[in-house]
């Protein structure tokens, strides 16, 4: 070829003059006024020109590919409900999947847009700051993709009515809703660390990758098309997310410690958020993708390790208990569908025994524990339930401190003892689910005896009355209808004449 | 069948083969082009095609749009050449790069003598002169051996009548058997070159840093040559690690250079100094030799290595360690045939 032109700039000449040429340092107010935030947490930045922009989009061009985006995604959408998409779902069970992804999920997408909006003013260095900027905005699109994607199945099935008021309020929501609570309020570095690291990074193949391969494998066009329009954009968290880590590490080497303290703290806090994806893939899923444990060894034992290996030359150690997180692998995703079992009366989705080949599945894909542990009382509760005593427990809960997850799991090496851990804070005592969430009480326990805790409120008289059913209707559930058993729900009913409809056509 | 693409704004040309993605080809070649999710999805490796034909592969219509598809972009992580391509991708123009083009050669072979029991120094003497840039290497074609083997060149650039290379004999290899056995001077070799991206940034000028395992010897050897030759003013420190006294090579040219030159230091280590042997330098494996002599601190530095994978990776964590990072860090890993693809990595390092 001839004729090139070294005139022309290149992306990153582009990209800087139309980013951080737009930046100066003040002088009317001190850099410390105006930015209180960056350093307070510790972390020492000695050269914020340092900072390797990740990606290397402007405004203009984000609106273009952005609005390209939405036609085909909102064509897709449109077509899906036109042609009644919800008949070509394998099963109506599927649809309970989507009821957790939008009361779990999505919320967390606009909790996102608001952490990210937030530091994206915290830093006084230009090029994190644009990177929060336009992940903010990226953000406020993904609420409201799948808000609009999901919307059509709110027609037919129930539950799927009132995702953020029920996120802020119902129990097993303060899950995913107080890990993201968690990350708001910590300083910006942490927020990063926590959102763009650990969860957009390190989880994100557990978290996202499921439910949307779940959807691809389950017949519901929407929620795919809206998981590919998602995606594009996850590729530039990920690397925010990597480049922030660098920046860090590379910065000072006392932020070596505080990094990896927060790694630490943020992986754990991800796995037990992860346990809700866990049981959605081996228990929701009519048609399964993998099971949670094979998830794990692939995006985390390998795409981790590959990830921690390299961190290592930094003086970065894999995650803390990042052992006990891969034996739990073996269990953790029957022991949350028993707690679910125990609690669908207040939950927002139907609970099920698996049919038979579904047990028979869980047994090939859990030879060390399935048979042993699980499928006993599974077999014992479907019985149970054929008998007309279908079980519901009617006490509430006691949650762990920190990830508010009922304290239903065990000890890893025990499978049939509760593991629990106890902490002392100004005379009064704590109790949390395991090691990892323990530790994290325990460094900053004036920030975790302020957790609200839906059993603690309950009890204090602070959602709706003292009955369960007052409860319930403070958290916008239609009785008989969103809750309860599967077998004999609303859902069922209908789906069941969809199908003698279609067989008689 | 094989393609060339060449890759814009950096002028590399590769050859490709016939379904293999333009990322692979890439990597592969020691170009990197930002990437991610490798298979069409997340849009990282955007690259805008200016010549030729290409099947766009299984890229996602979110990943790569209808208009950008018209603009002439594609995805390198799925995309596949259907003649010969010029690319632009994002690959930051390098101000010490002086973008030679590869041309084939053959040459007669002038001179085979052993340095070491393993290592043997042969010269190619050419009738046409060479371009090439101080550490960069030449793919040579050895009779009767499919595919060609990469050797670093270790002599200055500006003498271009010839190439020297330092070739040890690879356990089982039946190229470097070839050279070791059945090569005799007065034979012709062909080879193409130059390739690479290891060569020194000079540009920046910062005290440099040489850590060599055995035979990556010959490209900081070619390098450290240009730097006193054309008067570099900074600190130049050269490590060279080998397992015992016998296996040293160059020994008396280096601390020669080292007698006549102020700003270069030559520090040679034996990984397995054997008692009784008579040695009273370096002991230990070359980096630990490194973070001694600095005392563990090598920011502000530029370090460039060359040899086996495992020196590579124990150099590049002493030199993170002592807090230099990957934009100060160079290096070119000595890949035998056998030793493959390599081991999963994650995207948090592009060049080390």
């Amino acid at each position: 070829m001839s004729g090139k032109r070294k005139s022309k700039l290149g992306i990153k000449q582009r990209y800087s003059m139309l980013t951080r040429g737009l930046g100066w340092d003040t002088t009317y107010q001190d850099m410390d006024k105006v930015f209180p935030y960056d350093n307070y947490e510790g972390i020492i930045i000695h050269d914020w020109d340092g900072w390797e922009d990740p990606f290397r989009l402007t405004m203009d061009a984000y609106w273009k590919f952005q609005s390209e985006k939405e036609k085909k995604l909102y064509a897709v959408i449109d077509s899906f409900a036109q042609n009644n998409g919800h008949l070509g779902i394998t099963d109506a069970r599927y649809v309970n999947a989507l009821k957790l992804f939008l009361t779990g999920v999505s919320p967390l997408e606009y909790q996102a847009a608001r952490g990210f909006t937030h530091v994206g003013r915290q830093f006084r260095g230009v090029g994190p700051r644009v990177a929060c900027q336009m992940q903010a905005i990226d953000e406020l699109r993904h609420v409201q993709t799948q808000i609009h994607s999901m919307s059509h199945y709110n027609k037919y099935f129930d539950g799927l009515h009132s995702a953020p008021h029920m996120h802020d309020r119902v129990w097993y929501l303060s899950v995913p809703k107080s890990f993201f609570d968690d990350a708001r309020t910590a300083g910006p570095f942490e927020f990063l660390t926590s959102i763009s690291f650990a969860f957009e990074y390190v989880l994100t193949n557990l978290l996202f990758v499921p439910f949307m391969s779940g959807a691809a494998f389950n017949g519901d066009m929407a929620t795919v098309t809206f998981g590919f329009s998602a995606q594009s954009d996850e590729a530039r968290h990920m690397t925010l997310g990597l480049e922030v880590i660098k920046f860090m590490l590379e910065q000072d080497e006392r932020n070596i410690p505080i990094v990896q303290r927060w790694m630490d703290k943020w992986f754990w806090r991800g796995t037990r958020m992860l346990a809700l994806v866990a049981m959605m893939m081996d228990y929701m899923l009519p048609k399964r993708v993998m099971s949670w444990r094979e998830a794990w060894d692939i995006y985390f034992t390998e795409a981790g390790g590959a990830l921690f290996a390299d961190l290592a030359r930094y003086g970065i150690k894999p995650p803390k208990y990042a052992d006990i997180a891969t034996k739990e692998a073996e269990h953790i995703s029957h022991q949350a569908w028993h707690i679910f079992y125990n609690y669908t009366h207040a939950a927002a989705f139907h609970t099920w025994v698996p049919e038979k080949d579904e047990l028979d599945w869980l047994s090939e894909k859990y030879p060390n524990t399935f048979d042993k542990y699980y499928r006993p009382r599974l077999e014992y509760l479907d019985k149970e339930e054929k008998a007309g005593r279908r079980f519901y427990n009617d006490t509430l809960p006691m949650l762990c401190q920190v990830c508010q997850i009922p304290m239903g799991f065990t000890d890893m090496d025990d499978p049939t003892t509760i593991s629990f851990e106890v902490s002392e804070y100004n005379g009064d005592k704590y109790h949390t689910c395991s090691l990892g969430c323990r530790d994290i009480f325990d460094y900053e326990p004036a920030k975790y005896v302020q957790a609200w805790l839906p059993v603690h409120q309950i009890y204090q008289g602070n959602c709706g009355g003292a009955e369960v059913p007052d409860v319930l209707k403070w958290y916008n559930f239609n009785l008989g209808a969103d809750n309860l058993e599967y077998n004999g729900s609303p859902d069922q009913k209908l789906w069941d004449e969809w199908q003698a409809h279609r067989k008689k056509a | 069948m094989t393609y060339a693409l060449t890759i814009e704004p950096i002028g590399e040309v590769l050859e490709v083969e016939e379904g293999q993605t333009i990322l692979d080809a890439c990597l592969r070649a020691g170009i990197y082009i930002p990437y991610q999710c490798n298979h069409g999805l997340c849009s990282t490796c955007k690259v805008e095609v200016v010549e030729g034909d290409v099947d766009l592969g299984d890229a996602s219509p979110f990943a790569l749009m209808d208009f950008e598809r018209d603009e002439g972009k594609a995805l390198a992580c799925v995309c596949t050449l259907q003649s010969d391509v010029v690319i632009e991708a994002d690959i930051e123009e390098d101000e010490d790069a002086e973008y030679l083009p590869i041309k084939d050669y053959v040459g007669q072979v002038t001179e085979i003598t052993d340095f070491t029991a393993d290592i043997k120094k042969i010269v190619i003497s050419l009738k046409e002169d060479i371009k090439f840039q101080a550490g960069q290497y030449i793919q040579l074609a050895i009779p009767g051996v499919e595919g060609s083997r990469a050797f670093s060149i270790a002599n200055l650039p500006k003498k271009a009548d010839h190439i020297e290379l330092h070739v040890r004999k690879v356990a089982g290899g039946l190229g470097t058997a070839y050279l070791h056995d059945i090569l005799t001077e007065g034979d012709d070799l062909s080879f193409s070159a130059p390739y690479g991206q290891f060569f020194v940034r000079k540009s920046q000028h910062k005290p440099m840093i040489f850590i060599a395992g055995g035979t990556g010897l010959s490209s900081p050897k070619s390098m450290i040559d240009e730097l006193l030759d054309e008067g570099y003013s900074q600190e130049i420190t050269l490590f060279h690690g080998v397992r015992a006294k016998a296996d040293i090579y160059y020994q008396d040219y280096f601390q020669a250079l080292a007698e006549k030159y102020e700003n270069f230091t030559y520090i040679p280590a034996l990984s397995e100094n054997k008692q009784g042997d008579d040695w009273d330098g370096e002991v230990g494996f070359v980096h630990e030799a490194a973070v001694r002599h600095f005392n563990g601190s090598f920011a502000g530095h530029q370090a460039y290595l060359c040899g086996p994978p495992p020196m590579i990776e124990a150099a590049i964590r002493a030199l993170m360690k002592g807090r230099l990072f990957e934009n100060d860090i160079y290096c070119e890993k000595f890949l035998s045939k056998a030793d493959g693809g390599g081991d999963k990595r994650s995207p948090l390092f592009k060049r080390i």
